[in-house]
Order: structure tokens, then sequence, then C-alpha cells
């Protein structure tokens, strides 16, 4: 079986301690994972998650709700597309509104 | 319970505020009543379960073990290597007693976050593509 190349957190210690030998752990970790959140930017992480629906309920907390998982703690970055299931269990594209201007709202 | 929406595109409709999504429909049936009045945006009417399937970019994993790989495309294995010797270089030149030597780290601290932001914005650009294959544009539907 092919195997693709991938660096590990430990690889990574030991090329950049070729340079800073007494660097410790903790902190190339710290520093690896800042480097992670900026990559973050970059939509390098494409995720789908279901949300189950409430009967009158308008607001979905992303965080907490995806995937019938309370606080499942997804970081969402960017919402890009929703589909909505039909009734014959096909998930079906729906628009977004982009003028978030709607007559009636719901606080829950 | 299952959706008794046939065509929910034509009804259902989102948005966000913040990190919260909105489901709104404009299914209604009295036209006396405003929250039921057809047309109009309100929260959607039914509880369907799993019935959302949101599509979105995520935060990568953060690393909490040697053992670990980074939550990143491969190709962006090596880079971070620059990063963190960007930073361990400016933190160097930061306490260095010796003016020259501060100087070396702040030039090598340069040299690494110029290559990491090089990467950085060419993986950004590329928005790499793994699908194969001649490709079409899905015409827009005028009806």
């Amino acid at each position: 079986m092919a195997t693709t190349h991938r660096l590990t957190v430990k690889t990574i210690i030991s090329r950049v301690r070729q340079a800073f030998p007494e660097a410790p752990e903790n902190y190339i970790m710290n520093l690896i994972n800042e480097a992670l959140v900026e990559l973050g930017k970059y939509n390098t992480k494409i995720e789908y998650a279901k949300l189950t629906t409430v009967a009158d309920q308008q607001w979905y907390t992303l965080k907490e709700q995806v995937d019938g998982v309370t606080n499942s703690n997804i970081e969402v970055n960017k919402v890009y597309r929703v589909d909505f299931m039909d009734s014959s269990g096909d998930y079906v594209k729906i628009p977004r509104l982009l003028n978030n201007e709607i007559q009636t709202m719901d606080i829950d | 319970m299952a959706s008794s929406y046939n065509n929910p595109e034509d009804f259902i409709a989102w948005f966000i505020t913040g990190d919260h999504l909105a489901i709104v429909t404009t299914d209604g049936s009295d036209n006396d009543t405003i929250h039921q009045k057809l047309g109009d945006y309100k929260p959607i009417n039914e509880a369907v379960t799993n019935g959302v399937l949101i599509h979105y970019s995520g935060e990568p994993n953060a690393v909490t073990a040697i053992g670990n790989t980074p939550d990143v495309d491969n190709v962006m294995h090596s880079s971070l290597i620059d990063y963190v010797k960007f930073r361990l270089y400016q933190d160097k030149a930061g306490i260095s007693v010796d003016s020259n030597a501060s100087a070396v780290a702040m030039s090598m601290a340069r040299s690494h976050e110029g290559k990491w932001n090089e990467a950085t914005r060419k993986f950004g650009m590329k928005k790499r593509d793994k699908t194969g294959g001649p490709r079409r544009i899905m015409p827009a539907d005028l009806r």
C-alpha cells in the first residue's frame, strides 16, 4: 500500500532542533498550533455536518448542535452551502438570504 | 421526523449571524395571521431529524502530542518548520545581548517569515483541487 510523505510533530521538532537544540517541546507545539490557526483561513479543511431542526426554532448554534452532539465543539470558519432534506430523504440546496432583515425574529 | 417538503428550495432559506445559523421558511397558510402568512420568512416550521446538511470550512485540529500529524494538507507540513523557526529566531533576536547576533537572528527570522508567507499565499490561491478530468459549467436556470 502506498503511503504519502507527512511530517509528524516529532519530525518537525527534530528538524527545528537542528537550529535550536534547546527549544522546549511544548513551546514548539504551541507555535505549530498558532500556524495551524493561521492556515485555517484558507479553507484547508472542508467538512460536512448534519443538524436536526426544531419546529418554530429559527436559530441554531453551530458549535453546539451539529451532528446531534451537544457541545460538539466544532470550529466553523465559513458555511458555504446548506441543504435541506426533502420528503424523499434527499438533501436539496437551499438559498442563502443575503439580507438578514426578515419580519419575524425568534430568539430561542 | 421526516421532512414534508417536496421542494424545500422553494420555501426554505438560511443565513448566518455570528456563529448562529438561521433556518427560515416562507411556507404558511393563514393570510390573516402575520406569523403564519405564506410568503413571509419565519422560523422553520418542522422538526426534521438530521434535516439540515451544512457544508463548511473548519479549523484544523490542534496538535497535542508529538506523535500527531498536523491536520493540514501535507504540502504545508514543511512550511510549519519555517513558521516555528521564524518565531524562534525572532525570540532569539529579542533576548540576545550581542547586537550582531541579534541582527543575524532577525535576518534569519525575516528569511523564514518570507518563506512561510509565500507558502501560505500560494496555498491559499491554489485552493488545491484534487479532482481530475474534464469540467463543465452548469448553465443558470432562467425559468
